[in-house]
């Protein structure tokens, strides 16, 4: 599956979601599926993504939040995924885009890319789903409780989409708009 | 098994120092949401103080991670704040510079100074030497407490800052304040 069909099937589930997305890939992905919506893209920061997002989480707990994030910058931001575990949002969803590799640097092999199902199953509090195809996504988005960690194996390795070089004062004041309620969500 | 894996009992607690409590009372008082925080000795007393109401204290695993959190909150819409050791900041270098620096996100960022009067850890003393110059770096305004009394002002003051105008601002912890582990 292409990283943006991933991220469609997971925007089909959660309208009205606050979507994080950590640099390169995952952000040029959500740009592209969501006709660049409100949302938060990070253009560095990488190994950031999921901190990011349980920050947003933490801090509106009524709204659901969805982190798109690379498996290189949840490789990078480990540690995340015990503070996933300790904190347990019950409105989180983490999207991991999967294929090994370093996108933005060149298609790089991560190391161990083989341990991450494996480390994510022994999360206590946090759950795991596989998805291959944008209607698994979907259907994983829409079953798995929260805080839920859905691994989409993805295969396009360029770019999917618009630029992952995003303009940051943009991105702020569109996503603190959306986030208080006063901006229009996507469509 | 997970009881096997559980804490060891909780250790003492300390007493909280008047300036420990001081910055407490600025922090609830700048209608903080969420106190990111990787453990200090000298900071303890701060979040001793806090304990039990608002905000809450979130221990992370590593000070990038606070920062980025702490981000997230603040572009969310609620205020969030970092206390770390300066052997911490350059762990969240990047955080500061590709983060809260482009997109405009004032973290306050409270920093218990390590490696300077009276260390004895040799560990700890180039990155407390280079402290002030990382924050130069980043243009990140740094404003050192050296007299207990001036604490509560300088965290608020700080906190005002970062919240209002959207920049970071380092409270700096000097040793001679005491809580930290140089007197232990």
């Amino acid at each position: 599956m292409k990283p943006a069909e991933a991220v469609a099937g997971a925007l089909d589930e959660t309208p009205g979601a606050l979507f994080v997305s950590s640099l390169g890939t995952a952000t040029s992905a959500l740009r592209l599926a969501s006709d660049d919506g409100p949302h938060l893209y990070l253009g560095g920061a990488m190994g950031c993504g999921l901190a990011v997002s349980l920050g947003v989480a933490e801090a509106r707990r009524d709204r659901e939040v969805v982190a798109v994030v690379g498996d290189g910058d949840l490789l990078m931001g480990a540690g995340s995924l015990w503070s996933l575990s300790g904190l347990r949002p019950g409105n989180l969803i983490v999207l991991v885009l999967d294929d090994g590799r370093y996108s933005i640097t060149g298609g790089q092999e991560l190391i161990a890319s083989d341990a991450l199902a494996s480390v994510l199953s022994g999360l206590p509090a946090v759950s795991l789903e596989r998805a291959t195809s944008r209607p698994e996504v979907a259907k994983a988005i829409r079953a798995i409780p929260r805080p839920g960690v859905v691994l989409a194996r993805i295969d396009e390795p360029t770019w999917p989409g618009p630029s992952p070089f995003v303009d940051p004062t943009r991105v702020r004041n569109r996503f603190a708009s959306y986030a208080s309620g006063e901006g229009s969500g996507p469509a | 098994m997970s009881s096997d894996h559980a804490p060891v009992a909780a250790p003492t607690r300390v007493p909280v120092l008047d300036w420990q409590a001081d910055i407490a009372t600025a922090i609830r008082g700048a209608d903080v949401g969420a106190v990111a925080y990787v453990p200090d000795a000298r900071l303890r007393g701060i979040v001793e103080a806090l304990a039990g109401a608002e905000p809450e204290v979130r221990t992370l695993t590593r000070e990038e991670e606070c920062v980025a959190y702490a981000c997230g909150h603040l572009l969310a819409g609620s205020r969030a704040m970092v206390l770390m050791q300066c052997s911490g900041l350059g762990n969240c270098l990047n955080a500061v510079g590709s983060l809260c620096v482009p997109y405009g996100i004032g973290v306050p960022i409270i920093l218990s100074m390590r490696g300077t009067l009276g260390e004895r850890n040799p560990s700890q003393v180039p990155m407390g030497r280079a402290t002030p110059a990382l924050l130069s770096a980043l243009e990140i305004q740094a404003f050192p407490v050296t007299d207990p009394e001036r604490a509560g002002a300088t965290a608020a003051g700080a906190l005002e800052l970062a919240f209002s105008t959207g920049t970071c601002a380092a409270v700096v912890l000097d040793a001679s304040l005491g809580g930290g582990r140089e007197a232990s």
